[in-house]
Order: C-alpha cells, then structure tokens, then sequence
C-alpha cells in the first residue's frame, strides 16, 4: 500500500468568508422548473437535508477546532462554519415558502432533524477514547459528504439545460451561489479529516455510511415531495425518472455519479482536483445574490 | 456432506409469511410514505424566526410629504408578518444600502406597512436615496420587522418624548394607550411646525387633558426633558427616540422609579469604537476579560478561550453566539430574533450598554 500523501492543487485555494446573501420568494413557483416537477423536488429535498446537515457540521467542527493545529487549515475552517452557516439558513428560509406554496415539509424535516440531532449527535459518551472515536467518525463522515456537495456545486454550475428551461432565477441563484460556495471550500473538510486521523478503512467505511444514508434520506424526500404535491396526482418518484434526467441535464447524469464514486476511495485522492475554484469566484463575482451581500457590507460599514 | 433438504412444506410456510410481510410493510409504507424513521418532537428546521436572508418585495402604493422634507411610503404585499408599536423594518435600498425606518402605520391595517423618513443632506444617503429614488408603483425589498422598541402593557402611566422624525415609533404607541385610556403625556419638538410630521393626529389624539406639548424650535426653543420628566407617578414608562442630545437629557433627567426606553439605530451604523470599555466574566472559566474601546468581546474572549467559535466578525452568520447571564446588551447583529435578544448576543459585533456582561462560556 502507498503511503504517499494526496496532493493539493495549490492554484486551487482561496480565502473563506462568509457573504451576507438574501433572497426574495415571492415569485419562485412550486414547479420552479417549468413542466418537470420531478427534477425541481429531486433538488428541492436539499432544502429538507440542508438546514438540519449543515447544522451538524458547524456542531461537530466546533469540537474539532482544538485538534487543528495548523494556522491555515484552522483559518480555512473558521470561513468553513460560517459559510455552512449561511447555507443552512439560507435552505431553512425557503422552507416555509414551500409551506405556503402547499407542501408541508415539517413531517419529513422532523425526521431529518432526529437524523442529525439524534442519531448522529454527541450521544452521552464518556471523555476519552470513545468520545474522541465517535468525533473522529463524524468529522470523516463530513469529509465524505462534502465529497458530494462539491459534485453538486460543480454540476450546478454548469447546469445549462436548467437555464435552457428557463428554472426559476431566484432558486437558481440560490443553489448556484450555494454550489460555488461549496466548490470554493471542498477541501476543507478532507483536509481536517486528514489532519486529525486520515485512516484509511475509517474513509471507506465513512463513505459507505454517509452514500448509503444521503441514498436513503434523498429516494424518501423525493418520493415525500412527489406524492403531497398538491399540484400532481398520483405523483411518483422512480429511478428511471432520475436516469432520464440526467440525460437531460436537469439532474446530475448518472454515470457521473457512479464515477465519483471510486475517485473518492483512489489513495491519491484530493478535493482540489475536482472542479474549478476560478469558476466558482467568477460565478459569485456575477451572483446577484453575492452582489447584493456585497454591496450591503461595504454600504453599512 | 449433503445438505438435509428442507421439507416441502417449511419452504411454503417460509415464503407464505415472507411475502404477507412484505405485503404488511408495503401498506404500511403507502399509509404513511415517511415511516419508519422518528421525528425530533419540536421541529428545528423551517422553524427559525431570524428569516435573515429572506427579503421581500412591497409594492410602492402611495407616496406623501406628511411634513416639509418628510416622505411617507406605503409598502403593501400578501401575508405580511404582524407588528407592534415601536416596530422597525430594514429597508434594502436600490443601491444595496441597508436602512431602518420605524413603523408608523395602524398594526390592525393588514398586508400594509408605512414608513416615513426625514431628508438627511449630509447623512449617510439612505435618506437622499428613499426621497430622491422611491416612487408610487415601484418595489422596494424589506426585511423584518423587528422590535427593539415595544411598549410595556400596563404601566401606571406613559410619558414620550419625540425629537423631529424620532415620531415615528411613537406615533403607533401614542395610538395604542390612547386606545387603551391609559394615562400618557408627549413632549414632541422639532424645528418649525411645518416640519413636524403628523401634528394634526396628535392634537386629535391629546384632545382633552393637555397632554400634549409641542415645541416648535422657532417659537419656543429646545424642548425641556427634565420638566416634563417631574412628578410622575412610580413605575411610570418613559419613551424618547430622537437625536442622541435629545436622548442624553432624558436619561439624565429619569426619575429613579421610571423605567425608560430608547430607541437608537445604531445596528449598521456604528463601530465597536462607539461604545466605552466594559469587562465580561465567563462564568463557566471562571475568568474575567477586559474589553476596550474599539475591541470586540470576541477579540478579548478569544485571548482567554483561543476555540471559541466565530467566523464572520460582522454579525450575520450567527456561530459565536454565546448565552448572557447578566447585563445589558447592546445588540448590534443584524440575525438574532427579538425572542433570542433576551438573553443571548453574538459577542463578534453586540457590545455592553453598562460596565459588565456575564456570558455562560
């Protein structure tokens, strides 16, 4: 087994920070895009796992924080939180639009909050090996989720076929903003996990966990959000569904995801070389979202 | 070694409850699509009050001049959250400006809010902005309300204290006790008459009793706080929102057994150089912390606990958030709800209105 280290594409890295963005959803329609409700909930369900995950993250780095000993990851962590932060508030706010828009998410993200609150909370372990153990597990599962943020961020980015079909601006900003946000800190928490453990198995079998739960909390949304559409009857959720849009190119293609798959595993494995930072700086530099966070922190300081 | 071949019928019984539980499974899952997995009993997600990056777009519907250099608008939208008197909205200007105007409409006046300001020339340009780029028929984003400023039920007796277009929170409370027959009096000044926003409401509303004093700067002066602040009855609620001398005099003239409240708008606007130096103790550490002028208490706490948490240092992203024990805080964020101010802060921006903050860290 080759004990190299993964290497970081330096030209990849950026400052972290935060930025103050709004949003308005007065105009955002259920089917926000237009005639394919099954790609729109399909995305939608980030709203449901969102709030609740990133929530968790900003939890359980707080408690990694002293075990980072490296000034520049610690600062890269500290815009991490605060970015996660943002996101997770930002997918909270377009929870009760939906709810107006008559599709009550509550039943579903109740379950999501026990998911992340519960079943992946501190528990009450005692100080100590076990303590530490189980903080180790989640900062590796974080690793292998943002694993696939960064896949999302950098799809959304590129996701022309969505602007062909004339999605909903708003929504579109919203994810994209999110997106390169998440490609401008995808290695962050690889490299924490590196930092404070880096074992191998512990990354396989986190990855196993955090695919087979993100499956599992992502089949159940869509199929939620399909069948209490208001505005569908009979309203199903299918694999083929999802095949087929991805061929499209309003949903991630397939094999791209089946391919991500064993990039992640490879030894030489690092987040910098997936995705393009200078892409996801040029999207926010156009963001109106970004724009408007911009111009609020240098009008009112 | 070969394999005991199992009885026809153990394999029939097998596969008979096999499939009547997969039958069982399927209805129960039809029934109810989210089962099996539990519920957090009090929902967090989508529960937040903060709705810090949601704005909303209100139409422009009517736009006056209730006083000389004073524009009122009337902002209409669908399901627009409730508010009380002394409530504020943040009014995101075309140009990205965040400003706060008080509320000065009828709260019982559904989908509507009124706002005015007053034209500031050597202000900060959110004035210039509202009265020389908001028209009727145009929107506008807002966010909020929120209230800083809400009035107390039932104290023995009101006072108010108004200086130009500080008004505005109070004209909604003027409303509300005088609905209520409560016992109020208002000291309003302002330069001339003319620039004095609705004067003729409150002469209505203080009718009987001479309850209110107006003092019109060209014919009498400064208004005098200390005289309208003597004989009040115990307990009795003082409310001043005006310039910053204005609201000096005041609280340098409260009687001991009032209680006085002020509103400042001061969350964007200031520095952490505004304020004096204060100390926090952290209760669970056990320490003290000095924090100086133009320090932030993150900054200081941070030389004693180097992992407490932060990120942003500008009072949006919410993650150094520490609980308060004791003292008065000075909320400068822009995220926490009216609910979380009570006692809690975000230590990067919020600061301490006297000389000591015990925070739970």
């Amino acid at each position: 087994m080759s004990n190299t280290q993964p290497a970081a594409v330096a030209s990849e890295r950026t400052e972290l920070k935060a930025r103050k963005v709004s949003f308005a959803w007065e105009r955002t329609p259920l089917h926000w895009v237009p005639g394919d409700p099954f790609s729109t909930h399909t995305m939608n369900v980030l709203h449901l796992l969102l709030p609740a995950g990133e929530r968790w993250f900003i939890h359980v780095y707080r408690q990694v924080l002293p075990y980072i000993h490296d000034e520049q990851l610690r600062q890269d962590v500290i815009g991490f939180i605060g970015q996660e932060a943002v996101h997770s508030q930002a997918h909270d706010d377009v929870l009760p639009h939906l709810k107006r828009l008559g599709l009550d998410p509550t039943p579903y993200t109740a379950q999501v909050d026990w998911f992340f609150e519960k079943l992946l909370g501190d528990r009450t372990l005692p100080p100590g090996r076990a303590r530490t153990w189980w903080l180790m597990e989640r900062v590796a599962i974080i690793a292998a989720i943002e694993h696939y943020t960064a896949f999302l961020g950098d799809w959304i980015l590129n996701s022309e076929a969505l602007d062909r079909k004339g999605a909903d601006p708003t929504m579109l900003d919203l994810l994209r903003w999110h997106g390169a946000e998440e490609v401008e800190h995808r290695s962050v928490a690889f490299e924490v996990f590196m930092h404070v453990d880096g074992g191998y198995r512990r990354r396989v079998r986190t990855w196993g966990m955090a695919f087979s739960a993100l499956l599992f909390l992502w089949q159940r949304g869509v199929r939620f959000f399909m069948e209490n559409d208001p505005s569908l009857l009979g309203g199903k959720a299918s694999f083929k569904a999802f095949y087929d849009s991805g061929k499209r190119g309003t949903l991630p293609s397939t094999p791209a995801l089946l391919r991500s798959i064993p990039r992640y595993l490879s030894h030489t494995y690092h987040p910098s070389q997936e995705g393009s930072t200078a892409q996801a700086i040029d999207y926010l530099a156009h963001s109106p979202a970004a724009l408007a966070a911009e111009a609020r922190m240098t009008g009112t300081h | 070694m070969a394999l005991p071949r199992p009885r026809l019928r153990t394999v029939l019984l097998v596969t008979g409850a096999a499939l009547l539980a997969r039958r069982a499974l399927q209805r129960r899952i039809e029934r109810s699509p989210l089962w099996p997995l539990p519920a957090l009993e009090e929902p967090v997600s989508g529960q937040s009050g903060r709705r810090s990056t949601t704005t909303r777009r209100l139409l422009i519907t009517e736009r006056t001049a209730p006083a000389d250099g004073v524009v009122q608008l009337r902002l209409e939208g669908p399901d627009l959250p409730a508010w009380q008197p002394g409530a504020h909205l943040d009014l995101v200007l075309p140009s990205g400006l965040v400003r706060q105007y008080s509320l000065c409409g009828d709260p019982a006046d559904p989908d509507t809010y009124t706002v005015a300001t007053r034209l500031v020339e050597d202000g900060r340009g959110g004035s210039r902005e509202v009265h020389a780029q908001l028209h009727e028929g145009e929107e506008i984003e807002i966010r909020g309300p929120r209230n800083r400023f809400p009035l107390v039920a039932e104290a023995p007796a009101y006072v108010f204290v108004a200086g130009g277009i500080g008004i505005t929170p109070i004209l909604p409370m003027l409303r509300a006790v005088a609905a209520s027959g409560a016992d109020w009096r208002l000291l309003y000044g302002g330069r001339t008459r003319a620039s004095m926003p609705f004067l003729d409401e409150i002469e209505k509303l203080g009718a009987e009793g001479r309850r209110v004093t107006l003092v019109p700067e060209d014919e009498s002066g400064h208004p005098d706080a200390a005289a309208a602040l003597t004989g009040l009855a115990p307990g009795t609620a003082v409310y001043c929102c005006g310039p910053e001398l204005l609201m000096d005099a005041v609280t340098a003239a409260l009687p001991a057994d009032c209680t006085l409240h002020l509103e400042r708008f001061t969350a964007a606007a200031t520095s952490p150089a505004d304020s004096g130096a204060f100390e926090v103790e952290l209760h669970r550490t056990g320490r003290t912390v000095q924090v100086a002028v133009g320090q932030s208490i993150l900054a200081a706490v941070r030389e004693e606990l180097p992992y407490v948490s932060y990120s942003c240092e500008q009072g949006f992203c919410g993650t150094c958030q520490q609980r308060v024990l004791e003292g008065e805080i000075d909320h400068r964020d822009e995220l926490l709800t009216d609910a979380e101010r009570d006692d809690s802060m975000l230590i990067c921006v919020s600061r301490c209105r006297g000389e000591r903050l015990v925070l739970d860290l």
